[in-house]
């Protein structure tokens, strides 16, 4: 805990943070509020801090994939839980034109990695080892997949990073998109309910990673050169025979955002929060049904030391 | 091959248009099946044939669109005060006050009934814990219905002033009701900014067309003599439209004003994707995300509530003259404020009343142990629907019959022998004096051992040409074929067959299932009792939240897709199939029983004949349904032009969007044509 305090501390001194004006107080910062209650814990921690530092703040609900025109148009100030993994590429046409800034890392270290639910392991003995899926794909194959089994990939939208791993590692599976993250959760429980094989291509933080007991395929640690070079790794004749590429999150805002609040610009710039921080308050909305605004409200009093230096090195 | 061979002998002896359509089109097919193995661009659009790039299609629409941006702006700029306002008057309105304001409006419109309808809807929409998001949801409607309102009159009055538009004005509706919303919202994004106006055009844009079909039906039933009456007491145009024809048409187009609010309440959820707005369609997708059934089915029932109270008062408001008290509406009202001071003011949060939680839990968790007790007999159920139904007609027999989904190979034999076994089937319908239903048979059985697919498209444009030059002539046939071309030279046409498939089986289904209880909808008025409230409960609830069971029972996948598009795409068949066979006219049926006709007589001889174009209609609704579906179904992983549009959404690609959406359009456009040309031949048969 403390550690992450000095973390914020040093990422704010390094960042070469300063007391700067505060600008327009009296017209509220809006920061997008996306599908995820991840994204809701994120958005609302940095709200509040924008608030204790004296500004008005306004939670605006927005898609996830359509923010970035709102952004570019100062609709909306900032948006702060982008996943590299699935960003859409408008987000680099708007920062290519410069009507988006991208304002730091989050600090949120995300996984991404094929995975499985508990029970799995029985079906397909030798797993977590990827290797044991060569010879269980029959386990996991469906009608429409009949005679390699089935893995249910990313939505289309997201990419395929399910699917480069099937076809890097040589594994006799077909990868069938998901549509939506709603039925990748659907399929999750689906399985758990009914005790019934599923390989997933699948992320944390997320709730749902223990709400299903949910564990990652252990796959060969890559490297640059995993995506490049066909002879490195496990399979001599591809790429993508590894882990997945560690997916970066991080924080965009409105061009104009420096210019109108230059405090909370700093502050947003230096926000940081981990994984250890945003899980407990997600399974606190999630699992045990409270409020975004009273678990926030609960973490930012018995949390101080970790956004107080923040809020003041801007401010002060 | 042989289907050739036994064509020709049996057609001679007389040939009508319907026969000569399905003879060229089984000779197109006999040609294609003959040649593909040797020219492969026969089955597969070769690449370099297309000719729209979607990359530059964006570039260009983007420019376009910035051109008209500043105009935009000033409009969701001048509309974002309405909307303020509404917004604000809602969410500040207290909550028994509300109820009370909507259960005194209904007593004026209907009395009793229509005052305690009111009541419970908006009591259930408090308990449900959703008051607030409800709220918000209205105030998007009853912004986005008077612009909408306005736009369906205005378009209505130009087809009816100016009779030279209006073939183009038929097609501009068309248009803007079979393009589906998802390919257009990034367009908007882009031109109106970010925020609620861009749900509110979107819905007006879907809810215009309704008003203006109505207002111009309205003005042609208008009576001659009324609007002579006008001109000889020497009223200028003006006073005639406004104080006689619209008057005159008053009753049609208070239908058009019903028909629009419930596409507008349809369209909630859509604009919902964009976000800006803390609705019940937000709600709805946030519940959808985690999988919640019970929860996003409560939020869903949410605007179930709204539609119901908001159909059946502006029905009433269109059809009831009937005078109720003023006095008890006053007293409804009092009470209202009595209850505001009383309980409003210690619970002035809606959110105090939230009741039915538990009950949403319950259903969430009843749908689990379904799940885990009945999987074994879901899955059964899901693979032979997929090997033995869907499988063979997407990819054909040829390629779906294998050793692990049939228990053998289908050879190169065995499709000689499903020929001829379909040509001699054909040959025998054809002898016995049926010979357009012989040809017709053929072709179908050779459509199922290639598969939808696969189906060469030489083949496709031909069959729809001269299914076109049946239905409507020959301008109908080439403006399909030319249609068509259009798709193929987008590069799409791959995935419009996917949809095409998709569609085929969902309206089979839909046929077979929707006719059935149609039927028996039609002939005990019991079953009617419980079809009823299930059918309108399935077309006003967003169906984001079916899509949660079907995914739990069956998993990602086509069949999970067809079943959606079915339990949405099954209603219009069942209504029309019932109504147009409860609608014999009196004469008939006593003229038939005098005759003794037994029930089932009387249903196969002179119900059915005069219900067909009725049903027809039905079949009609259901195509375009099951098309407007196919995007909710991309949510599921679907491989076809939903997915496209759905692709397109998410990465804010106008090019893929637009051209994908007009792909989708001109299928569903097709279709339309092709049903209601058919349905204008029975009415004329019938003589009506």
């Amino acid at each position: 805990m403390k550690q992450l305090a000095l973390g914020l501390a040093l990422a704010a001194m390094a960042t070469g943070t300063t007391a700067a004006e505060m600008g327009a107080v009296d017209q509220p910062i809006k920061l997008a509020i996306n599908e995820w209650t991840g994204q809701h814990v994120t958005t609302h921690v940095a709200g509040e801090m924008l608030k204790a530092a004296g500004y008005k703040v306004e939670y605006v609900t927005a898609g996830m994939m359509n923010q970035f025109q709102a952004l570019a148009d100062g609709d909306l100030d900032a948006t702060l839980e982008i996943w590299s993994s699935n960003v859409s590429d408008e987000y680099a046409k708007k920062i290519g034109e410069g009507t988006v800034v991208e304002i730091g890392d989050l600090g949120l270290d995300a996984k991404e990695g094929i995975a499985y639910p508990a029970h799995v392991a029985e079906l397909c003995p030798g797993l977590p080892a990827w290797e044991a899926l060569k010879a269980c794909a029959g386990a996991f194959a469906t009608a429409e997949t009949l005679p390699m089994g089935r893995l249910v990939d990313y939505p289309a939208d997201w990419g395929t990073p399910g699917a480069d791993r099937m076809t890097g590692l040589a594994l006799p599976f077909k990868a069938v998109p998901a549509g939506s993250e709603g039925a990748l959760i659907t399929e999750l429980r689906a399985a758990t309910e009914k005790k019934s094989p599923l390989l997933i291509t699948f992320w944390q933080p997320h709730w749902a990673m223990s709400a299903y007991d949910v564990k990652f395929v252990d796959l060969p640690e890559g490297n640059e050169a995993c995506f490049t070079d066909p002879a490195w790794g496990p399979n001599p004749n591809a790429v993508n025979d590894c882990d997945f590429a560690p997916s970066r999150i991080f924080k965009a805002a409105w061009s104009g955002f420096a210019e109108k609040w230059p405090a909370a610009y700093e502050i947003l710039t230096a926000y940081q929060l981990s994984v250890e921080d945003q899980q407990p308050m997600m399974g606190a909305i999630d699992v045990d049904g409270g409020k975004v605004e009273d678990v926030v409200a609960k973490w930012m009093s018995a949390n101080e030391g970790k956004w107080r230096p923040v809020v003041e090195a801007a401010t002060k | 091959m042989s289907a050739l061979s036994e064509a020709p002998p049996a057609a001679r002896p007389q040939l009508g248009p319907g026969t000569w359509a399905a003879l060229v089109t089984l000779l197109a097919g006999a040609l294609c099946l003959i040649f593909a193995p040797r020219l492969p661009w026969l089955t597969a659009w070769p690449a370099d044939w297309v000719l729209l790039d979607t990359k530059s299609l964006s570039a260009w629409l983007e420019a376009a669109l910035r051109f008209i941006r500043p105009a935009a702006r000033l409009v969701s700029a001048l509309l974002a005060y309405p909307m303020g306002w509404a917004n604000a008057l809602f969410l500040a309105t207290p909550w028994p006050l509300f109820i009370g304001i909507v259960t005194a409006i209904g007593w004026l419109i209907g009395g009793a009934a229509m005052a305690s309808l009111g009541f419970l809807g908006l009591v259930f929409v408090l308990i449900s814990g959703y008051w607030a998001e409800g709220m918000s949801t209205l105030a998007l409607v009853a912004v986005s219905v008077p612009v909408a309102l306005l736009a369906g009159l205005a378009i209505g009055l130009l087809a009816n002033e100016v009779p030279r538009v209006k073939g183009a004005v038929q097609v501009l509706l068309d248009v803007m009701q079979t393009v589906p919303t998802f390919a257009y919202l990034t367009p908007l994004v882009l031109l109106f900014g970010f925020g609620p106006v861009v749900g509110l055009i979107a819905s007006a844009i879907y809810a215009a067309p309704p008003m203006a079909r109505n207002v111009i039906l309205g003005f042609e039933r208008v009576e001659t003599e009324i609007k002579e009456a006008a001109i000889m007491s020497g009223a200028t145009r003006f006073q005639q439209l406004f104080q006689v024809e619209i008057p005159a048409a008053g009753r049609q187009i208070m239908v058009g004003f019903n028909q629009c609010l419930m596409a507008a309440l349809s369209m909630v959820i859509i604009a919902a994707v964009i976000g800006g707005f803390n609705d019940i369609g937000w709600e709805v997708l946030l519940t959808m995300r985690k999988a919640l059934f019970g929860q996003s089915l409560l939020a869903g029932l949410v605007i179930v509530a709204f539609a119901v109270v908001i159909d059946r008062m502006s029905g009433a408001l269109a059809f009831e003259r009937a005078r109720h008290d003023r006095r008890v509406a006053l007293a409804i009202l009092g009470v209202a404020l009595l209850a505001t001071l009383l309980v409003w003011w210690r619970h002035p949060d809606p959110e105090a009343f939230r009741l039915l939680t538990p009950l949403a839990e319950a259903v969430d968790k009843g749908l689990g142990a379904f799940t885990a007790s009945q999987g074994a007999t879901l899955d059964a159920l899901k693979n032979n629907a997929m090997f033995y139904g869907l499988l063979p007609l997407r990819i054909g027999l040829d390629d779906s019959v294998l050793p692990f989904t049939w228990g053998f190979q289908w050879t190169a034999w065995m499709s000689g022998a499903w020929f001829a076994v379909a040509a001699l089937a054909g040959l025998a319908l054809a002898l016995s004096g049926r010979v357009t239903a012989g040809i017709a048979l053929t072709i179908g059985l050779g459509i199922i051992e290639t598969g939808i697919a696969q189906l060469p498209w030489p083949f496709v444009l031909i069959g729809a040409g001269a299914l076109g030059h049946v239905a409507g002539g020959r301008r109908l046939a080439l403006l399909s074929v030319v249609l068509l071309l259009a798709i193929l030279v987008s590069g799409l046409w791959d995935r419009a067959l996917l949809s095409l498939y998709l569609c085929t089986a969902s309206v089979v289904a839909c046929v077979l299932v929707g006719g059935a209880l149609g039927l028996a909808s039609a002939v005990s008025p019991t079953v009617w009792r419980v079809v009823r409230p299930v059918c309108d409960m399935l077309q006003t609830i967003p169906l984001f939240v079916f899509l949660i069971p079907v995914l739990m029972f069956f998993q990602i996948g086509e069949f999970s897709a067809f079943l959606a598009i079915c339990a949405y795409a099954v209603v219009p068949m069942i209504r029309y199939t019932r109504h147009g066979l409860v609608e014999t006219p009196p004469e008939m049926v006593e003229a038939a029983t005098a005759a003794g006709a037994t029930t089932w007589q009387m249903l196969r001889d002179v119900r059915a004949p005069w219900a067909a174009p009725t049903i027809l209609l039905g079949l009609n609704q259901t195509i375009l349904y099951a098309f407007s579906m196919l995007v909710i179904a991309a949510l599921i992983g679907t491989t076809d032009l939903g997915q496209s549009i759905f692709l397109a959404l998410g990465q804010a690609d106008i090019g893929l969007g637009v051209s994908a959406g007009a792909a989708m359009a001109i299928l569903a456009f097709i279709a339309d044509r092709l049903v209601q040309g058919f349905a204008r031949g029975q009415r004329e048969a019938l003589g009506l």
